[in-house]
């Protein structure tokens, strides 16, 4: 079987193992089903950017629709909405599970200190008496910070991008 | 409500309210669809979407499915999207480029016009088959206005011009903003479903009196909205946080009605003289370079807010963007939303346009997943006998004649526009189809 093109990251290599990096996901993970939105943020970049295309494959969020695309201040003006007490989308709250898998570091870029890590996430939501899953494969950019990582970008390729979907109020 | 009396669904709409059965019988959802949505000017699609022989896309009038295509003459065809030899849907994509259209059961094959091309194993059909009987079938009237194409699946009845008239105005303010003159529905969707009636969410787009209320979690401490527009620091002044209610300034906006459903809401009122930004300020130069300094000032003072075309669609002039209703059963409806792209502008500003509907109208956005939550919690509540009546009843009698504009005019905290809705409906579904 030949290599795939992509350059093999080394696990253990100047802090992308994929140990820490897995143990990064699963924290992310967790902040948005205990609904900690604001320390969620907190895990971006500067200038992070969350992303969940409306399309299969999409190429970029600049010259079409997404469902998601949020710089810091669209995060920020998200999540005071999340916060605030009269968010009727939210009344009552949406609960979720995150699963995290097949976590695979796909590219390592030495010199910025940055790698993408890909993997697989199920997210179940529950709300009103309704429940619904979101599946798909996530990309996050991670840039070395100290003895953790920011996230450059988080990208979120779901199965059913392009369906029309009921409201969908809290992150992936 | 079973037969259709014309004199037994006059008795669902009065002055000031209207009986609850319009949005939970069934039956009425069925008339709807043979007297609405079987008779009206229904918006389909817009030609940009369509640029070259052979493109198509696919989508609904009411529950039928049909294809619009552009054909090798340069024509854009409205066919019904239904095999003519035993009913299957013929193009199952969405969108799409292709010589021939052709059935995934028996290979029968069609024009992009519509036309019959082939029947695999001719030899087999009757000897009298006339293949010419067989096209797909067309829209019976199709309209086209700035790109946007309008059709009608009944032979006869208002002509196009009639109804779409009044609301050229509002077209030509939204085409007008793109430097080349046109526009192009060609950068993407978002696609919503929600369970509660169609007609929840055309009485929506033009309600101005629910947005201190139902958009409150968009409202910051200081009771302004966040930022909409491209070049915007703020959004509107919604609230009065002081004394805790709808702000002047909100109270004051306008609703107008011009005929047929149709209707529109004055501009939110925003700082225009400080609007700016890299992408904004080359947009409008870019602007002033193709029409003229003064008449793009013209264009980018804001007049309209929401504008209906009743009854499946909706223009937008905050946040630009096309808006089609779709109604799929009486307490389930989809809605689609084309962001737009103004051609002959920078791609920045284009971006900066995609990018704030991005969190105003997608399925996760920070104003639509309210409205959505309050059209499912509409739809739960009417399901209540206590009583048969939602009232519309706002300003009734306070409506006033706009001579300017040849419209009818009231505040856009009433619900004139709700009114003028129901009466065209009344006017369709008195008439069998």
């Amino acid at each position: 079987m030949e290599a795939v093109a992509r350059s093999p990251a080394s696990p253990g290599a100047d802090g992308f193992d994929r140990a820490s990096i897995e143990q990064f996901l699963i924290h992310e993970a967790l902040l948005l089903d205990s609904r900690r939105f604001r320390e969620w943020m907190g895990l971006f970049a500067d200038d992070g950017t969350y992303w969940v295309p409306a399309v299969p494959e999409q190429a970029s969020p600049f010259d079409q629709a997404s469902l998601f695309y949020d710089d810091r201040d669209l995060m920020r003006t998200r999540i005071e909405r999340l916060e605030h007490p009269h968010i009727h989308v939210q009344t009552p709250p949406s609960r979720t599970a995150h699963l995290v898998g097949n976590v695979l570091i796909e590219e390592v870029d030495e010199a910025k200190g940055e790698c993408v890590v890909g993997s697989t996430v199920i997210m179940v939501e529950y709300r009103d008496e309704a429940q619904r899953v979101f599946a798909g494969r996530q990309h996050h950019r991670l840039r070395r910070d100290g003895a953790s990582f920011r996230i450059v970008q988080k990208r979120v390729d779901l199965i059913n991008c392009d369906c029309a979907f009921e409201a969908m109020a809290v992150p992936i | 409500m079973r037969n259709g009396h014309a004199d037994d669904i006059a008795k669902l709409i009065e002055p000031g309210r209207v009986h609850r059965d319009v949005y939970t019988d069934p039956d009425v959802f069925e008339l709807e669809m043979e007297r609405i949505f079987g008779q009206a000017w229904l918006f389909v699609g817009h030609t940009s979407q369509v640029p070259q022989a052979g493109d198509y896309i696919t989508t609904e009038l009411g529950r039928q499915p049909v294809i619009m295509a552009r054909h090798r003459d340069g024509g854009v065809y409205v066919l019904l999207n239904r095999c003519t030899h035993r009913g299957a849907k013929v193009v199952n994509e969405r969108k799409g480029n292709a010589p021939r259209l052709t059935c995934c059961y028996h290979g029968w094959s069609f024009d992009t016009d519509g036309r019959l091309a082939s029947v695999p194993v001719p030899e087999g059909c009757a000897a009298d088959f006339d293949k010419s009987a067989f096209d797909l079938a067309r829209a019976p009237r199709v309209g086209e206005y700035r790109g946007f194409v309008f059709a009608s699946l009944a032979a006869k009845g208002p002509s196009f011009e009639d109804h779409i008239g009044p609301m050229k105005g509002n077209i030509d303010d939204l085409v007008d903003r793109a430097p080349d003159g046109e526009l192009a529905l060609d950068v993407g969707m978002h696609r919503y479903v929600y369970n509660g009636n169609w007609k929840l969410q055309v009485e929506n787009v033009l309600d101005s009196y629910h947005v201190p209320f139902g958009h409150a979690s968009t409202v910051n401490k200081q009771g302004v909205q966040f930022a909409r527009r491209e070049g915007d620091q703020k959004g509107a002044a919604v609230v009065e946080t002081e004394k805790k209610q709808t702000a002047a300034s909100w109270k004051d906006r306008k609703s107008y009605i011009a005929g047929n459903g149709h209707g529109w809401t004055s501009n939110t009122a925003l700082d225009d003289s400080k609007r700016s930004s890299p992408a904004f300020d080359e947009y409008k130069r870019v602007l002033a370079e193709k029409v003229g300094a003064e008449r793009a000032q013209q264009i980018l003072t804001p007049r309209l807010h929401n504008s209906l075309i009743y009854p499946n669609m909706s223009i937008m002039g905050l946040n630009i963007h096309v808006r089609v209703i779709k109604p799929i059963a009486v307490d389930r409806t989809e809605v689609t939303i084309y962001p737009i792209r103004l051609v002959g502008a920078p791609a920045a500003m284009n971006f900066g346009n995609i990018r704030l509907l991005n969190v105003t109208h997608s399925a996760a956005s920070f104003v639509q997943t309210d409205d959505l939550e309050s059209f499912v919690r509409a739809q739960k509540g009417l399901r209540s006998h206590a009583t048969d009546w939602v009232d519309i009843s706002r300003g009734l009698g306070d409506e006033e004649p706009d001579r300017e504009l040849n419209a009818t005019r009231a505040l856009a905290t009433h619900e004139m526009v709700v009114r003028a809705q129901y009466k065209a409906w009344l006017g369709y579904m008195r008439e069998a189809a």
